[in-house]
Order: C-alpha cells, then structure tokens, then sequence
C-alpha cells in the first residue's frame, strides 16, 4: 500500500494520470478512490455498491438504448398527443400542431419552449450522444474537453423534454368538461416518454471517462 | 484494507468520475469548490454552515411537500362549474380512463421520485445529526444518488404554467394553494441540494473505513 502511494505522489508530481492507469477506480455511486487490486470489479468498502474501472459494456449498452430512442422519436412526432372531443367533433394534436396553434396565436416564446423541449431537445441529444460513441469507436484524441462538456449538457438538458407530456396529463385532468369536451392522451405520450428514459438510460451507460481512454 | 482514501494535510485523493483524472483535493474553505484539474468538473463542494442547514431545508420541504400534494393547484370555471385537483388527481383520471401507463410517467417523476428523495434525505441527515445510526442509511443514500435524475418536479412546473396559457382560452383560471405551495418547495429542494457535499455525507456514514482505519500516508 505505501508502495501504491508513492507511485501515486511520484506519477501527479509529473503530469496528470487516470486512476485506471494505477489501479484505482472510482466508484460510480459515492465516488470514493478504491484500489482495485487486480481485480476487475470490487465491493465498494464505502457505500457497497459494485466498483468498476469503466462502466460495463458500455459502448454496446449506450447503442442500443439510443437506437431504440430514435426509433421511439418517430411515433412521439407524428402520432398525435391528445385527442380533443368538443361536440361530436374529434381533433388530434400533435407536438408541431401544438406548437402551430401557440404560433398562431401570437405566444410565440411558448411556441418556442415547446419546440425547443420536445422537438429539438431529444434530436440533439440522440445526436450528442451518438456523435461521442462514434468518436470513442474511432479512437478520436481530439477535442477530450468539448465531448465532456456535451455529456453534461446532454446530461443537466434531457428531463425538460418531459413537459408536453406533463402539460397534457395536466389538461385531461383539468378539462372534465362533462358531456361538452374531453381531451385523451394519444399513443404519442407513452412514445414520447419512451424517448425520455431510454436517452437517459443511454446517458447513463455511456462512460465519459471512455472519452478521455484516448492517447495519442 | 481496500480503501485508498487518506485525509491529512495533503488532501483527499479523487477520482473524476467523468475523466478519470486522480487527484489530490487540498482542504476547501467553507463556501468553495474545488474543479477536477482535467476535465473542469466539481469534484467537491464545502458548504456554508452545518449539517444542520440542509436538515432544516429538508423538514421545510417535507411540509411543503405535503401541502403541494393535498391542496389543489390550480381551479378552473367553466360556465359556473368548478373543475379543481391535485397532481396525484391527475395520474388518478388516467388510471380511471384505462391508461396506467401514461398515470405512472405522470405520476413517478413529479410526485414519487422527489417524495422519496425527500423523506429519504431526512431519514439520512438526522441520523447523522443526531447519531442515532439508524439503518440502511447507507443503501438509502445510494438509492437516492441514483433517483436523483428522475425527480422532475421543475420540469412540472413549467408544465403546469404552458397548461394554464393553454387553459386560460377555454376556461377561468385561479392558481390554487397547491401550486405556490410547490413553486416554494422547488426553491427549498434545490436549495437542500445545494447544501449537501455527498462525499461528506457518506465518510459520515462510512463506519466500516473507520473500523479499518485508513492507511498512513507514506
């Protein structure tokens, strides 16, 4: 152990080092520095979670999620969101309709909001993400400090994509109109949630600490 | 023996979880923070004040939790009928319509994530505060660090102000208890937050490193 140390002092005096290089990983829950001691996943000696160099099968897991939240994107823009029912007469309103009918009645700053969190959001996040996957798989040494800083915006920006969905089950609760109009969720909500967890999902497998694996 | 962890005079040893970088953080003083010196991101914030700040924001947000969640947020008139609910009425009228599912994707980011978050937060500050070394302190601030992302009650919020643009065309529209009850608690939750340094709490509950006793600095 004071072997380790050493090494440790004599390393950071230099240059900065990744812990992987001297057999120490962080962990993932309560980000405590453990020795790993040539294994390849220990018991956290602090909160007992699984301690791993990088997150497992990362790269495969991230794909997968993000592929099936593009596929998932589809549905949630072009189904409808909810279903309007005003005197025999049926609507169906899609994200863009929504965003249409705020247009057009002069709240452009909403119309924008709901452009930006739903339609925009989860497109450049999906792009994000893909965009560090692919330069991880190419072995890219450039730009170490942009990607980090796209995870994390990535990362901080994903939930606000959640707000149609929350303004319509607000509206169906509100507007019980009785016998004069009620308003449905479509099948859009449940897609559109979908795309939601599964770019979180994908956020969280992907490893930035693969980003900075990279040498020259 | 399996912690590399040393506090002394040349600081903690730190992994970025986001590069990788290991590192020394030298002591912080109350109020600052200290950046990875790689990739930039905060490794470790020290606080202003005791623990006792962010256990009395957590009892505050306990409470206005409860009356966000009681009291209804907003009522609406339509031709002389009163329309009115909480956010649990919500996720309730998509249960009764037949669609659990959208009632649960409502229901879990706004009211069940955040609701959990809290009272598990509180249930881990007093009983360091405290020293009543409750129980499972320990996996409870592990599940909490993990269902922190999916609590989305800012988010809700925003919902529940493009709802009532949308609803002001259609219908009168009085915000209701509920509402200012949650706009204060998003303020106070964020502010709980703010106030916590995780690496802090958990040496605080770290009794099995303490039985090991951490290795000497060589």
């Amino acid at each position: 152990m004071l072997e380790l140390m050493s090494r440790v002092r004599l390393k950071m005096a230099n240059e900065i080092v990744s812990a992987k290089d001297l057999g120490i990983a962080g962990c993932h829950t309560c980000g405590l520095a453990v020795n790993m001691q040539n294994h390849d996943h220990v018991e956290c000696p602090r909160c007992g979670s699984e301690v791993h160099f990088r997150k497992p099968d990362s790269i495969n897991r991230a794909w997968a999620f993000l592929i099936a939240a593009f596929i998932m994107y589809i549905p949630a823009n072009t189904q409808p969101m909810m279903r309007t029912t005003s005197l025999g007469s049926e609507s169906a309103d899609t994200i863009m309709s929504g965003v249409i009918y705020f247009l057009s009645h002069g709240d452009w700053h909403l119309a924008l909001v709901i452009f930006a969190a739903s339609v925009m959001l989860p497109l450049l996040k999906i792009i994000a993400i893909a965009y560090i996957l692919i330069s991880i798989q190419r072995g890219s040494t450039q730009q170490k400090q942009e990607k980090t800083n796209l995870y994390r915006i990535a990362e901080i920006l994903g939930k606000w994509s959640m707000l149609d969905i929350f303004v319509v089950g607000l509206m169906v609760m509100l507007v019980q109109l009785g016998r004069l109009t009620t308003i449905d969720p479509g099948p859009a909500c449940i897609a559109f949630a979908l795309v939601v967890i599964l770019t979180m999902f994908a956020e969280e497998a992907l490893d930035p600490k693969l980003i900075w694996d990279q040498t020259e | 023996m399996d912690s590399t962890e040393t506090i002394d005079q040349s600081g903690i040893l730190f992994v970025c979880h986001e590069c990788d970088a290991l590192q020394r953080v030298p002591a912080v003083e109350p109020g600052h923070d200290a950046e990875c010196v790689r990739c930039g991101l905060r490794l470790f914030r020290n606080p202003k004040g005791s623990i006792d700040k962010p256990l009395a924001l957590i009892i505050a947000s306990i409470i206005l939790f409860l009356i966000a969640n009681t009291y209804p947020i907003m009522t609406l008139t339509i031709a002389g009928v009163k329309l009115t609910g909480t956010i649990t009425d919500t996720a309730w009228v998509f249960v009764q319509q037949g669609s659990p599912e959208i009632a649960a994707i409502v229901w879990l980011p706004s009211v069940l994530f955040p609701g959990l978050t809290i009272a598990g937060l509180f249930y881990v500050l007093f009983s360091i505060r405290f020293q009543m070394n409750w129980p499972h302190t320990r996996t409870i601030l592990a599940w909490i660090t993990h269902l922190l992302p999916w609590g989305m009650m800012d988010v809700f919020l925003l919902g529940i102000l493009v709802a009532l643009v949308k609803l002001v065309a259609l219908a009168d529209v009085l915000l209701g208890t509920g509402f200012y009850a949650f706009l204060i608690l998003i303020f106070l939750y964020a502010a709980t937050i703010a106030s916590l340094e995780p690496h802090t709490l958990w040496e605080s509950l770290n009794v099995r490193a303490d039985e090991q006793g951490a290795f000497e600095n060589g």
